[in-house]
């Protein structure tokens, strides 16, 4: 009996390793996909076989060296200091009212986070051009800082998830601390903050990546200032009928030296997203 | 009813109640839904009318200061000991006059009819070519004019707040005390009021760049801005209800009803598929990988789990460009003898299938993520007992984990349920709404989405108000969606749990 | 309460006073709304930037005047694959202007089929000069963002220009019925033919589509086809002699002309017949499939567009050939494929503040001398009937060919915006090999097709 049960349970172990492994395969299989043919020398945009034929370090080296027409690194740059600067007033805006709404009472708080609720599930391109027209008024538009304001601006309505985390800390810590004479400010700043490292690296992190990937909102904000550009766009241009043809592998490239340090940014943090995702994400 | 007691009944029993729970609470979920919206607006009515009684008994009540106060903006604080609070009233009311003079009167007189001079080229009589003569431009009209209505609504409640402040300073006097310093008042910032200090920045940019654009969008729904009314060229007007009625006038052939009613089905279609496929999957994966006996975990999941680390337009453009009829996955295909699959140019069965199973690809990994930690919260002395009575893993995993998943995830697979029926990437991407098969579908493909479609048509056609329309409705389903579940789940119910 | 503090009581009275009822008018604009709630800044209108000059030209001025108020900048858009001989030409044309005025002109990469979007989005921000593909015309022009060509300038245009080309910058006004051009024809080659390798194709069979399919078959390689395009697929109607000529009289549908239905199908259905008999060896998808297959030495010929025809030439060298689009048998008569021919022309900004300065570039670099240019150094087709009868263009295989399939097309001008889809849907019916369509089903496509939305 005890024999069976164990030879049953390496059975499952192995269909498990099987399955786990024939999935793991396919899923990582895009991106294997992507980096061996970054590196292929012949053929354009797509060729009728699995594997380069040659390689070569040639498409990433023109990213760095042809820059006339596509100044990746410029772009490269560009992205990195916008998403510093949202990442910053992001974190901020959503740790803030998170903690406004979790630990403070005041009047129609129910009110504010309905609304907050529901704001973000309006489909965000539609005020596009409302948005292009607010910067312009304030001279902004074909400008970085253009850029931080709308990755940032909504941020505050991205709660949900900090707040369920703030809710899980005891408030007899507030209170003991409001007993001490610790005003609000300082409970925030010395008490709560440091206890919410995963949900301020999740924050961080999700904040950090966003204007890496997008590109629809930059076409419109930057017009024909291909200096301003951010990598998604400039790497979306290079995927245009104009260019696909002699670009296509340095897109590639390109695609690949944006995924490397967000992968090594996310699987550090990791855990410290699965932490924060769980415990203010979906408690019972 | 508890999960223990939920637990102990028999699996029949158990889906008798789910279902039964399910439908019996739809009726009252959307009643209380109903009553909050009744309720909220009641309120904000109730507040805004003792608002002006205030207003006005204030008035009579008030000394000569207060009743300045009501004209020059801040007197009253100054006049009684509160400079700063003084000059901040005043200084908000001369901007105000400074922006209606310069900007925001020009383009709120306009606001009733968008505009009536309409731009024209006409040929320059001193030099026999053309020149333009620039008329109104329809759109910043109705932005600016946005705009300008809701800083006078911001102002008109500072301007209350204002002669409340100056009442209130003078019966401190009256009664003795000793009104706050701006000092004291900042300093109560940092605590008594410590949630405007912590709200204010974020309301500030919310207002700005996200609710004054969709206050903007959803007026567009009410008014003619389509391909043939296009700023700056031409002049567009309120429409009122009109655009509604053509969303939903469903006529035989092509038309945009049925367009919205076809691309709907597909929608909900869609957005069930997509959440429960990764949910299942996402959270069969999970249990795999932290079954005790399964070793390399972090290898597994990092395996998953690094997807989500490249930004979704390259993985997706990739999929894309693997997918087509010479791509490397027909190629492989051939290779292993079999025929070649047309992923997104046959029927619209193959492309919408396709689509949910990439859509796996994209999401499992994120599922992996939010179950993994809940997972391993499930009591183990429920899988003991059902190890017990001899039940397989596969009987635990549907008596168990997944009533217990359910049970505690359900505002997060509503959540997801939102998410994918705003899904702009996946589609745009993947498919940008192809294949195009179907002639009666009004500038839409097979798998597009009511979002893509709303993309096509500000892009492609510039149909903005009928785009605006379709948001508002999409928008109006969503939220009503969430609002329910977020209000009536545990979490918000038990929000004082912890305390 | 002391005095001093009424005193300032009153005179922040006063001063309020005098701030709102007074002189509003005065003060900086830019300031911002601070505590209520928004800020707004800078312009007044977006609208009434630029204007045209009212100085009178002192006759031989072809500035009218312009360059008298101190230096004229431009911004001018044009593709990446021209700004080197974009920029010489504007150095040129700032040369030759010097004597009315000190033109600066900034050359800004910033390709054809995306410059329209870029003008609907906010033109005051947009070049003043930009090339555009034609089929954007209606848009811009119904937005008006174009300013019309007239007088001298169009008579010129007109004159020096294929008629294709013209008709193409030309658009019938709604009310009055009149003829109006507002752009300036600048290439003549926007379309696509038939670009086949030499050593699997012969000169001879590409002449007919079943002789170049035959040839892809009898040297296992594939032919490329982009049929979920509507720039494409349409081809599969107008072969059957159907033609598009503008506008219904709501402005907005496209008006088809009188044809033989019967004929149209039957010509749908001698596509697809030909595309069942070879499916092994049709490649529907992007035409980058074309160079791309050719590299990989996977593809015999295809429809490829002019745009791509230097990557043809780079892959293949010598054996690249093109050839107007083949004939294809309809009912025992070789017919030839008609297509869709498309023309890039410059426009000039409505929102210009030099409309003067920028009608002269767009003339100038619109002009033969520039064509004959960018013919030479670019292989670009020219619109302009000199230069197209020049020996640069004679001898280039590519550019012969492309220029003699304007004479069997269709010009893509004023096309509806609903036109595409539903003839992309078409297109995707007629190559579907998998599931063919009976003759019904193929007419009502078409009439579908046609039938356009409402």
């Amino acid at each position: 009996m005890i024999k069976s049960y164990k030879l049953s349970r390496t059975i499952s172990d192995i269909v498990i390793y099987v399955v786990l492994g024939g999935l793991g395969l396919l899923w990582v299989s895009p991106l294997v996909w992507l980096v061996l043919h970054s590196f292929r020398k012949e053929g354009g945009v797509s060729v009728p076989y699995v594997f380069p034929k040659e390689y070569t370090l040639d498409n990433y080296l023109d990213l760095f060296t042809k820059t006339e027409v596509f100044d990746y690194p410029r772009w490269f740059l560009n992205t990195f200091v916008v998403a510093v600067f949202a990442c910053i007033i992001s974190t901020l805006s959503v740790l803030m009212v998170s903690y406004a709404f979790s630990r403070l009472r005041f009047k129609s708080r129910k009110t504010f986070i309905n609304i907050g609720m529901v704001l973000g599930m309006f489909p965000g391109f539609m005020t596009m051009i409302a948005l292009y027209y607010l910067l312009k008024a304030m001279n902004l538009t074909q400008t970085l800082p253009a850029l931080v304001i709308c990755y940032s601006s909504g941020a505050g309505l991205g709660f949900a998830i900090s707040k369920g985390f703030f809710d899980t800390i005891p408030r007899a810590l507030d209170e003991a601390a409001t007993i001490d004479g610790a005003t609000r400010n300082e409970i925030f700043w010395k008490i709560i903050l440091p206890m919410s490292k995963p949900i301020i690296v999740y924050t961080v992190l999700t904040s950090f990546i966003g204007p890496w990937c997008d590109f629809i909102l930059v076409k419109i904000i930057m017009g024909d200032k291909r200096d301003n550009f951010t990598v998604a766009m400039g790497l979306r241009k290079m995927t245009e009928k104009e260019y696909k043809q002699n670009y296509f592998k340095q897109f590639l490239a390109g695609s690949v030296l944006v995924a490397i340090p967000i992968t090594v940014l996310f699987m550090k943090m990791q855990n410290y997203y699965v932490e924060g995702v769980t415990a203010g994400g979906v408690k019972g | 009813m508890t999960f223990i007691e939920y637990k102990a009944l028999s699996p029949a029993d158990k889906v008798k109640y789910k279902v039964g729970e399910f439908f019996s609470q739809i009726p009252n979920k959307l009643s209380v839904f109903g009553k909050t919206i009744a309720n909220f607006f009641k309120n904000l009515i109730a507040k805004i009318i003792a608002g002006f009684k205030g207003y006005g008994s204030r008035f009579a009540n008030g000394d000569m200061a207060t009743k300045i106060s009501y004209i020059v903006m801040g007197f009253g604080n100054f006049t009684r000991g509160q400079v700063g609070k003084g000059l901040a009233f005043l200084a908000a009311e001369i901007l105000y006059f400074i922006y209606m003079a310069n900007f925001g009167l020009a383009y709120l007189n306009k606001f009733d009819t968008l505009g009536t001079v309409k731009t024209t080229q006409t040929i320059n009589p001193d030099t026999g070519r053309p020149m333009s003569v620039y008329g109104d431009n329809s759109m910043l009209i109705l932005l600016y004019g946005t705009l300008t209505i809701l800083i006078t609504f911001v102002l008109i409640g500072i301007y209350v707040a204002n002669t409340k402040a100056a009442y209130e300073a003078e019966l401190a006097l009256k009664a003795g005390k000793k009104n706050l310093t701006l000092k004291e008042e900042l300093a109560d910032f940092l605590d008594g009021k410590y949630h405007v200090t912590m709200l204010s920045l974020p309301v500030l940019l919310i207002s700005v760049f996200t609710i004054l654009p969709l206050a903007f969008m959803i007026l567009i729904a009410f008014t003619s801005y389509d391909g043939q009314h296009t700023p700056p060229g031409n002049l567009f007007t309120w429409v009122g209800l009109e655009t509604f009625r053509n969303v939903f006038k469903v006529t035989e052939g092509a038309s945009k009803g049925y367009t919205f009613v076809s691309l709907t089905k597909w929608t909900i279609i869609w957005a069930i598929f997509a959440t429960f496929s990764n949910y299942l999957v996402g959270m069969i994966l999970a249990l795999m990988i932290n079954k005790k006996s399964i070793k390399f975990k972090s290898l597994w999941r990092t395996m998953f789990v690094i997807t989500v680390a490249v930004p979704q337009f390259v993985s997706l453009l990739l999929m894309n460009q693997m997918l087509q009829d010479d791509g490397v996955v027909n190629v492989i295909l051939e290779r292993m003898g079999m025929q070649p699959i047309s992923f997104f140019n046959s029927t619209a069965f193959v492309a919408r299938v396709t689509v949910i199973v990439i859509n796996m690809w994209v999401g499992v990994p994120y599922t992996i993520l939010q179950t993994t930690g809940i997972l391993l919260n499930i009591p183990e002395d429920l899988y003991e007992s059902a190890r017990i009575d001899g039940a397989t893993p596969v009987v635990q995993f549907f008596q168990i984990t997944l009533p217990y998943m359910l049970f505690v995830t359900t505002p997060y697979l509503i959540q997801s349920f939102v998410g994918n029926i705003n899904n702009f990437n996946v589609i745009y991407l993947l498919t940008d709404g192809g294949p195009s098969k179907n002639p009666n579908l009004y500038q839409a493909g097979e798998t597009d989405l009511l979002v893509t479609w709303l993309f096509k048509l500000t892009m492609n056609s510039n149909d903005y108000n009928t785009a605006a329309a379709v948001g508002i409705l999409v928008f109006i389903v969503c939220a009503t969606l969430s609002l329910i579940t977020f209000n009536l789940s545990k979490s918000s119910r038990n929000e004082e749990e912890f305390s | 309460m002391n005095k001093t503090k009424r005193i300032c009581a009153i005179a922040i009275a006063a001063m309020l006073a005098v701030t709102s009822f007074a002189g509003c008018g005065s003060g900086d604009t830019g300031s911002t709304g601070g505590t209520t709630g928004g800020s707004t800044g800078g312009e007044t209108t977006a609208s009434t930037t630029g204007g045209g000059t009212t100085v009178t030209g002192d006759g031989g001025d072809p500035l009218y005047g312009e360059g008298a108020n101190g230096t004229i900048n431009l911004k001018v858009w044009g593709p990446d694959a021209a700004q080197e001989v974009l920029k010489g030409q504007c150095k040129k044309f700032s040369e030759n202007m010097k004597a009315y005025g000190d033109v600066q002109i900034e050359v800004i990469p910033q390709g054809e089929a995306d410059s329209a979007a870029l003008v609907l989005n906010d033109a005051t921000v947009a070049a003043d000069v930009f090339g555009f593909a034609c089929d954007n015309l209606n848009k811009l022009v119904r937005t008006g963002c174009l300013l019309e060509v007239t007088g001298a300038e169009k008579d010129a245009v007109i004159a020096d220009n294929s008629e294709g080309s013209v008709k193409a910058a030309t658009v019938t006004d709604k009310d009055t019925g009149e003829d109006k051009i507002y752009g300036y024809p600048e290439t003549g080659d926007n379309s696509y033919i038939l670009v086949y390798n030499k050593d699997y194709v012969s000169e001879d069979q590409a002449k007919t589509l079943e002789g170049t399919l035959e040839a892809c078959k009898a040297a296992n390689k594939k032919f490329v086809i982009e049929a979920g395009n509507g720039y494409y697929s349409c081809m599969f109607m107008f072969t059957g002699g159907l033609k598009i000529d503008g506008y219904e009289e709501d402005g907005e549908t496209q008006k088809f002309t009188e044809y033989d239905e019967a004929k149209v199908v039957k010509t749908m259905m001698a596509f697809q017949d030909l595309f069942i008999k070879y499916k092994d060896n049709l490649l529907v998808g992007e035409i980058t499939k074309v160079v791309d297959g050719f590299k990989s030495d996977t593809v015999a010929a295809g429809i490829d567009g002019s745009w791509n025809f230097s990557h043809a030439k780079e892959t293949l060298g010598d054996k690249a050939g093109f050839a107007v689009l083949p004939t294809i048998n309809v009912d025992g008569t070789d017919t030839p494929i008609i297509n869709m021919f498309g023309y890039k022309l410059l426009g000039v900004n409505s929102s210009t503040k030099y409309p003067n300065t920028s009608i002269e570039l767009a003339k100038f670099l619109a002009g033969e001398e520039c064509q004959a240019e960018r013919a030479e150094k670019l292989n670009w087709g020219p619109s302009n009937k000199a230069v197209a009868e020049s020996d640069v263009v004679k001898n280039d295989q590519a550019l012969s060919a492309i220029l003699a399939q304007s004479a069997n097309s269709v010009a893509q001008i004023s096309i509806a915006d609903s036109f595409w889809t539903p003839v992309a849907t078409l297109g995707n019916k007629v190559s579907d090999t998998a599931n063919p369509m009976d003759e019904a089903a193929c007419s009502c496509m078409h009439r579908i097709a046609q039938s356009n939305y409402r």
